[in-house]
């Protein structure tokens, strides 16, 4: 944060929306930052989540990559660690999953075929207590239906670019926000359909990525 | 802009607030002879000039002893010269041999960033205590703006206490970074910054004594804001207190094992702090632990979805 460019703001989203915010931003230059847009209409670089750990796997032996599955009450997202990330890599190791975690790190998006996969960047895991991840979760709830406000205005010309992109169902994510806060009242979250398994295709793809190139690192 | 029309504009502003319309390059003139042809320092061309001025327009000299004395919030223009009574809010660390001290003033009315240039040669401010800043120049960097000590500003400690802003902020965020610089560290024994391996960015191979401190990133996923927490908010949070730390440190032959300890306990959760804004600092005056959310805070939220 010493450098000339403001720190990137973590923004709070469950995964459930940053798993479909596919859209990225062109980069003006190598150096500035990298955005997807979200289907709520919001410009993200860094996400804050707090979440259950729930596998974390190295892609292939030696090769210091692991996969990690991480949990909200709506979703599980993918991430991403490796020695470029040494605080989250230190403390990945010393985790015994199912665990609740706190994760701060850039969402990245990959290309495999036509589709296009949303994963997460740690810059730091951390395992938290239980009351860390209920107040996430009211406080991602909350900005979440600020954004939906927001969509339903269609001001902002990031918004009007989310209606134009994913034309979202405005409801839907009302349901997912509802089905996340009564968790905290004791409910069980009923999730959504399980996602296409993202295993396997890691060879395949590259990052485009300032810090670091998978593609290489698996040659090695 | 050359630095003989910044010098010149710098005088014409303070002779505008008086309500003296001076001829700028009859100014630009006599400057570039004193400072090209008779290689005289700037703070002796600037006087020169300006007294010149005064004779020549005739102003009342108790008039022009020195700069008006302005309020924080009434800075908002880079290049006037103005002059101040501000409390010293806080000292950072100085990462450039230019600058002798960088930090933040305040007074009741806003806070703002200063820095004393090393070239000014003026003596060194204190945290919390009240200061004249005579004849300062503001400036703005990165769309902010700050005050510059340069060598015509002169810096008087007073006897008065300076108000801060009274209005506080409250941000519940969560403390997603720490810096490198944090844990137990060391600060210079002469001038308290802190050291790196046993050196003083100002004072070199110095002795140091131990101190505790966080300095960190509050997001509340709007914005960040820069904290320092000190011993005391370290301690009310974990339990850490300077002795424990020095023993975590002895125990594990490592002064690191002691950042290592606090970002486990406080990274990734979030806190409520109060405290006054000063540029993309939060100046920490209460911290507390956020344990959970209450059932009827979610019920609120259900009920907007509703
Ligand atoms: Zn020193």
């Amino acid at each position: 944060m010493n450098g000339f460019r403001r720190r990137e703001v973590a923004r709070r989203a469950f995964a459930y929306e940053i798993n479909r915010s596919t859209y990225r931003f062109p980069r003006e230059d190598e150096k500035s930052p990298a955005y997807v847009l979200t289907p709520l209409g919001v410009r993200v670089n860094r996400v804050f989540i707090v979440g259950a750990l729930l596998d974390k796997e190295e892609i292939k032996p030696d090769s210091g990559i692991w996969r990690i599955r991480v949990s909200d009450p709506t979703s599980a997202i993918y991430g991403y660690v490796s020695r470029f990330q040494p605080d989250a890599l230190e403390s990945l190791m010393e985790i015994d999953v199912p665990e609740l975690v706190a994760i701060v790190g850039k969402v990245r998006t990959f290309e495999v075929g036509a589709r296009i996969f949303v994963s997460l960047r740690p810059e730091y895991v951390s395992p938290v207590e239980s009351g860390v991840r209920d107040y996430w979760v009211y406080e991602t709830a909350k900005h979440t239906i600020e954004r939906i406000k927001a969509m339903e205005r269609k001001e902002d010309e990031d918004v009007k670019l989310a209606w134009q992109i994913y034309n979202p169902n405005l409801d839907e994510y009302r349901a997912i926000v509802k089905q996340a806060l009564l968790t905290l009242k004791g409910t069980i979250a009923e999730g959504e359909e399980e996602e296409e398994e993202i295993q396997g295709f890691e060879e395949e793809f590259e990052f485009e990525e300032e810090e670091w190139d998978l593609s290489d690192i698996l040659k090695e | 802009m050359e630095r003989v029309e910044e010098l010149a504009d710098q005088i014409l502003s303070q002779f505008a607030g008086l309500g003296y319309e001076i001829n700028r390059d009859e100014v630009i003139k006599r400057l570039k002879l004193l400072l090209y042809e008779f290689k005289v320092p700037e703070s002796e061309a600037v006087r020169t000039v300006r007294n010149w001025i005064i004779k020549e327009y005739g102003i009342p000299r108790e008039k022009v002893v020195e700069a008006p004395l302005v309020k924080i919030k009434d800075i908002t223009k880079p290049g006037q010269w103005v002059s101040l009574k501000a409390k010293v809010v806080q000292i950072w660390d100085s990462t450039s041999p230019s600058v002798s001290q960088v930090g933040l003033i305040g007074d009741e009315t806003g806070i703002i960033k200063f820095v004393i240039w090393a070239k000014s040669g003026k003596g060194e401010v204190e945290e919390g205590k009240c200061y004249l800043f005579k004849n300062v120049v503001t400036d703005s960097f990165q769309g902010r703006m700050q005050i510059n000590v340069g060598r015509t500003s002169e810096i008087v400690e007073i006897d008065e206490d300076i108000q801060l802003p009274p209005r506080e902020i409250e941000v519940i965020g969560a403390l997603v970074a720490i810096q490198q610089n944090s844990g137990l560290i060391q600060r210079c024994e002469q001038c308290h910054r802190v050291m790196t391996k046993g050196i003083c960015p100002i004072h070199g191979k110095v002795k140091g004594y131990d101190d505790l401190r966080v300095k960190g990133v509050l997001d509340d996923g709007e914005n960040v804001y820069e904290i320092i927490l000190n011993e005391g908010n370290i301690k009310d949070l974990t339990g850490i207190d300077l002795e424990k730390a020095k023993q975590i440190a002895s125990e594990r032959l490592d002064r690191n094992a002691v950042l290592s300890e606090l970002k486990r306990i406080l990274l990734g959760r979030y806190f409520k702090v109060a405290g006054v804004r000063g540029g993309r600092y939060l100046l920490v005056r209460r911290v507390e632990k956020i344990l959970g959310v209450k059932a009827d805070e979610v019920d609120k939220l259900l009920e907007v979805l509703a």
